[in-house]
């Protein structure tokens, strides 16, 4: 029981990463529905650097790398040139899906080196992703920096009138959440599950998108709806634990999926929305023209 | 950005004829092209051999053109499906999803109907060959059009939904065929039963006749959006949703309807590689590779700019690059996957040239007096 | 009130020379400004004179092209508003810049040197608290800023700006979306900053009455050029109005023959919520004849978007009833009202009421695409559109390249003649216009005005809605000052006073909202 407990929260630590990331993005006002791809190609970068010098920290600092790069590039079109945020993070999406497929197929297969040690069979990610939490939740409200990311967000021209150098700031947040969700892809290529098999997240990313909505862009929520679809995610993996014999496992596999819909649809509603929905950006995915 | 005495500038382009726009297509696709050779670098083969491999299988080889023809027929619903509600400012990216679910509506019309013997239908051929279609299209649009009723009435985000329905489709399609599903074919080896030949889709000239439909949509689309009032309704709800409600227009009926059609196009790519190519005639075990394909269709359409017309010259190239591509890859011996390498740097050379057509660059001299140093310190007081 | 030593002294902040280019547009030209310590400065002009670009380019948000600006005679050059703000320059925009979601205190705190690394608001709040208190105003620091009226908003911009240690203030337009009684409130504010604290205050309006009120000098701008420079106490009003418009506009009541017919529209009690959620109109009544004008007067943001929009179709009504021709259509559509003749002019003209990136046709098309007239077969009828088109740009005036042009490349006023003419060639029985005037230019303006009262003459009834409380009564039959989604009351014209009007608009004497 222990380890099904262990390793769903292994799982939620990679939603957590990426979902982290993407609601720093967000309550900059930049939205990146790309999330999916930053992932795999920090995964997959992550993967082949640790096979090939053997050190699953170069590992983390390609993933880390990649990601973040990856992030500026989304910031480039969308703050620089002001461009449409959907259209460059499904770029970014499709490209990462292609280019990964390719790059990785050579490496196919199983990552070779030992594990990452564990603290009673839990992973070292779990907390560092509770640490990052507080730390975001820390920087974003309760200090000078984090007051001026929520106003680029919600509202660019009074942060600019106030001094705050907008554009400076959303760079440094698609920065921040590129490396956390290259952190996240490497998470998953060479901890959770170290063997490179092509689009192996398989809508992990999306999920994480879909769960900073629901964390009402608050990181302690976002850890508690991280968490949950960890555990669930790794029921639909393994629902012989629970329900040995119903239904096939085929079936099960469509379960987080299918739960997301219907909380999306909770979320929007306009009776949720006017409770609660107020914590959203207002400028999200909205470009911000200076002057 | 400064550069010595010059200033460059990213400046707003003010008009753009029709040529350019064709242009820009022109360039990106060649673009990408110039960057895969980097693809076929890992080979021993002259880079000019490989592309020659690629486009002599793809457009002169007896068996690649008529692969060619299956795969443009599929890509250009695909095109369809994500170009009518890309028109409304909706992204449908369920094309995976919505091929799918058309693919096992197809399939379960000769199952639900089946006779004991293997060998009699409970149903004249031609007429299960409509309902075939019919079904498909008729599952592809409602997949499509939860996902559009969704967005219209609840704003639900239409990409995360439909992205939903991809991996619920795709798990379930698994469940159909796949491990004593009701869809596995006799010899259980995780593909669906075959199609009996008289439900084969017609075949003109070795083409089936998808390939008519293919293109009647093409012209009727591209109609559609020029000249009917429908078409109108639909760009002026992509191009400014408050000022369509503004003009009556009712933003519910329309995103269902965008969807309901993008849907049904995809479920008719789904059928047309299921159930009407010949050689397959049954969901194979790697029906996941047809949905990836899927995204060369939201490219085509991305780069004809919402072109029905302009889309099909594309969609051509991109299945000729695609079914060349997978086997030039066998024959050189390069790493899997070549196919999906040129998907995503056609992404990546349309949102440059993207970039390029909403932008041109501008070169400014920067006025001697705004170079001289002046403080911005100054002490206070 | 004492003026400061009017002699030539050193100015505290001077621009020279400043030349701001925009693309096809000059909007500054060598402009000079030069502005003493501790005195209140106006900068007048018309929208369009340049003005607000001015103000940018002091404030650091725009670079000028050519010329330089002076801090007490040195030459200075402001990258972003941080350096200005770093050298005790202060701004207040014409559109609120706050971060409505946060609070107060929050909203304070931004971008103060004081708030890098950990926040420390405790402290913060303790400051701010004692600067309001020595300047002698208070504001709820732990409200949220939606929560706030407009002008206390504009108190929390000015105390904001103190509290980054501006000792000079540039005031954008400050009255734009004031009550009267909130003018006086703030003028008087600025009064006192300016002479027991010493700041110096730049006001920029359109505004004459306030120059007058209490400006000390008073630069007047036109198009792009200073054309005057004085000392308030010896202009002449009538003078600064030549300056400032370039020739007399005298500023006349529409003379109509005012024929009421029959009555068309009655609304009762109706209420609707805004996009907050909140209840924003709250039980309005009226009855509108043909030929009838109403003009709903009032400061924005106290229900009238709504109004107007409950009343087009395009958002449901809370509760209450609106009746045409004696048929309850509460609950029809958009398009079902267009069909009745019911025409709607919105105040987001780029927003709502045109597609940028469609042509004038296509555009034109947007109140048309039903018309089964325009339609054959499910196709529209381009050659007839066109032909429309043609005949709206003419007859409207509309300066356009070409009927293929995109609508984004129409200036602000040929944009809206266009909206115009198209709502009103479909003859609409009932026209409402929302802030049809709003940042046109003189004569744009007069046309529109004029256009409205011609629709009246061949029957329409129009719901006027307006923040220019001159416009409303010298276009109306009935005012109704809106307060807070209530109307004040509902008065004949002839006994509406620009006093009482504006005494109501600001929620002073309301009397029981009453069906007329």
């Amino acid at each position: 029981m222990w380890e099904l407990v262990a390793r769903s929260l292994e799982a939620s630590t990679i939603f957590l990463f990426a979902a982290l990331g993407e609601l720093i993005d967000q309550r900059s006002g930049v939205l990146n529905v790309g999330l999916e791809g930053l992932m795999l190609f920090g995964g997959t970068a992550a993967f082949i650097t640790a096979q090939t010098t053997g050190s699953h920290a170069l590992g983390f600092l390609a993933g880390l790398t990649l990601g973040g790069l990856l992030g500026l590039g989304h910031g480039f079109f969308s703050i620089t040139l002001r461009g449409d945020q959907v259209v460059s993070g499904m770029g970014l999406w499709i490209l990462s899906f292609g280019l990964t497929t390719y790059l990785g197929s050579p490496y196919t297969g199983p990552l070779g080196l030992g594990r990452i040690p564990s603290l009673w069979g839990l992973s070292p990610f779990f907390p560092l992703g509770v640490a990052l939490v507080a730390i975001t939740w820390l920087l974003l409200f309760r200090t000078g920096l984090g007051l001026a990311i929520r106003s680029a967000g919600e509202n660019p021209a009074a942060a600019e009138a106030s001094g705050i150098p907008v554009t400076s700031i959303r760079f440094l947040c698609v920065a921040l959440g590129g490396m956390l969700a290259g952190l996240s892809g490497a998470t998953y290529t060479l901890s959770y599950n170290p063997v490179w098999n092509y689009n192996f997240l398989m809508g992990w990313g999306f999920v994480s998108l879909a769960l900073v909505f629901f964390s009402m862009w608050n990181p302690w929520i976002l850890l508690a709806g991280a968490s949950l679809f960890g555990i669930m995610w790794q029921l639909s993996l393994s629902p012989e634990l629970i329900l040995p014999g119903v239904l096939s496992r085929y079936v099960w596999r469509t379960v987080p999926f299918a739960i997301t819909i219907p909380i999306l649809c909770i979320i929007s509603t306009p009776w949720f929305r006017t409770r609660w929905g107020l914590a959203k950006p207002e400028a999200l995915g909205r470009p911000y023209a200076k002057g | 950005m400064r550069l010595g005495r010059y200033e460059l500038t990213l400046e707003p382009r003010p008009a753009r004829p029709a040529i350019f726009t064709a242009l820009t297509a022109v360039v990106a696709i060649l673009l990408a092209l110039a960057l895969s050779s980097f693809l076929f670098l890992s080979s021993d083969t002259r880079l000019i051999d490989a592309y020659r491999a690629v486009f002599s299988y793809a457009f002169f080889n007896p068996h690649g053109v008529l692969a060619t023809v299956h795969r443009s027929i599929y890509l250009l619903f695909c095109t369809y499906a994500f170009l009518v509600p890309f028109r409304a400012g909706l992204w449908n990216i369920g094309l995976p999803g919505q091929v799918y679910a058309g693919g096992l509506a197809a399939f379960a019309v000769p199952f639900v109907l089946r006779t004991h013997n293997p060998q009699t239908l409970a149903l004249p051929p031609g007429l299960l060959i409509v309902l075939m279609i019919a079904a498909a299209a008729a599952a592809g649009a409602a997949t499509g059009g939860f996902a559009g009723l969704l967005r219209a009435k609840l704003q639900v985000n239409e990409i995360l939904v439909t992205m939903m329905l991809n991996s619920i489709l795709f798990w379930l399609v698994a469940y159909m065929i796949k491990e004593g599903g009701p869809f596995m074919s006799a010899t259980g080896e995780g593909e669906s039963f075959g199609l009996p030949s008289s439900l084969h889709a017609p075949l003109l000239l070795g083409v089936p006749v998808t390939a008519v439909l293919a293109l009647c949509v093409a012209v009727l689309l591209d109609l559609l959006f020029a000249k009917t009032a429908l078409g109108y309704r639909i760009r002026a709800f992509g191009e400014n949703p408050a000022a369509a409600r503004y003009g009556g227009i009712i933003p519910v009926a329309l995103s269902l309807l965008v969807f309901l059609l993008g849907g049904a196009f995809a479920a008719l790519a789904g059928y047309h590689y299921f159930a009407a190519v010949p050689g397959v005639y049954k969901i194979p075990g790697n029906y996941g590779y047809y949905g990836d394909l899927g995204f060369y269709g939201i490219i085509a359409a991305l780069i004809a700019r919402g072109s029905s017309l302009g889309a099909v010259p594309i969609v051509v190239l991109f299945a000729g690059l695609s079914v060349g591509a997978r086997f030039a890859q066998g024959e050189l011996r390069l790493p899997f996957g070549v196919d999906y390498a040129l998907l995503g740097l056609l992404m990546m050379t349309f949102v440059a040239s993207h970039v390029l057509y909403h932008f041109r660059f501008g070169w400014r001299r920067i006025p001697s007096e705004a170079l001289q140093p002046v403080p911005t310190e100054l002490p206070r007081g | 009130m004492s003026p400061p030593d009017l002699a030539p002294t050193e100015p505290i902040l001077a621009a020279r020379g400043i030349t701001k280019r925009f693309p096809g547009v000059l909007a500054l030209d060598h402009v000079d400004l030069e502005i003493q310590a501790g005195e209140i400065h106006a900068v007048l002009g018309q929208n369009g004179a340049g003005k607000t670009t001015l103000m940018n380019i002091l404030f650091g948000l725009l670079q000028p092209d050519e010329g330089a600006l002076y801090l007490r005679e040195q030459r200075i050059r402001f990258r972003s508003p941080h350096d200005a703000l770093a050298r005790g320059i202060g701004m207040v925009h014409q559109t609120r810049r706050l971060v409505s979601a946060h609070t107060v205190l929050e909203n304070i705190a931004l971008g103060h040197p004081r708030t890098r690394g950990f926040l420390n608001l405790r402290s913060t709040r303790l400051e701010v608290e004692a600067l309001g208190n020595r300047y002698g105003f208070t504001v709820p620091l732990g409200a949220r800023v939606w929560q706030l009226s407009e002008g206390e908003r504009q108190w929390v911009e000015i105390l904001k700006a103190l509290y980054r240690g501006a000792e000079i203030l540039i005031l954008d337009e400050p009255t734009a979306a004031l009550t009267p009684p909130e003018v006086k409130t703030l003028l008087a504010g600025l009064q006192t900053l300016v002479r027991d604290h010493g700041v110096t205050v730049l006001l920029v309006t359109h505004k004459l009455p306030i120059v007058m009120a209490v400006s000390h000098r008073v630069t007047v701008l036109r198009s792009g050029r200073v054309v005057a420079r004085l000392r308030t106490a010896d202009a002449a009003e009538e003078s600064l109005v030549q300056h400032m418009i370039g020739r007399d506009i005298a500023f006349r009541t529409m003379n109509r023959s005012a024929e009421m017919g029959r009555p068309l529209l009655q609304v009762e009690q109706l209420s609707a919520f805004n996009d907050k959620g909140l209840l924003a109109l709250r039980g309005v009544s009226f009855s509108l004849r043909e030929g009838e004008v109403l003009g709903v007067a009032g400061v924005t943001g106290n229900g009238q978007e709504e109004l107007a929009q409950v009343l087009a179709g395009l958002r449901p009504a809370a509760s209450g009833r609106v009746r045409l021709d004696g048929r309850d259509v509460t609950r029809l559509s958009p398009l079902q009202r267009w069909r009745m003749g019911v025409g709607y002019i919105p105040a987001e003209r780029i927003e709502v009421a045109s597609i940028a990136t469609f042509s004038l046709v296509e555009n034109t098309a947007l109140n048309y695409h039903f018309d089964p007239a325009f339609i054959r077969r499910g196709l529209l009828d381009n050659a007839g559109l066109e032909q429309l088109t043609q005949r709206i740009v003419t007859t409207y005036n509309v300066k356009a390249p070409s009927q293929y042009a995109r609508a984004q490349h129409l200036s602000g006023g040929n944009l809206q003649k266009l909206i115009l003419g198209r709502v009103l060639s479909r003859n609409p029985r009932l026209l409402i216009a929302h802030l049809p005037t709003q940042g046109l230019d003189v004569e744009a303006a007069a046309f529109v005005r004029a256009t409205l009262v011609e629709a009246t003459a061949e029957g329409a009834a129009v719901l006027l809605i307006s923040e220019d409380l001159d416009e409303i009564l010298s276009l109306s039959d009935w005012v109704a000052p809106i307060y807070e989604g209530r109307f004040g009351a509902i008065i004949p014209r002839a006994e509406a006073g620009a006093e009482t009007v504006g005494a109501m608009m600001a929620g002073v004497g309301m009397k029981e909202a009453g069906v007329r």
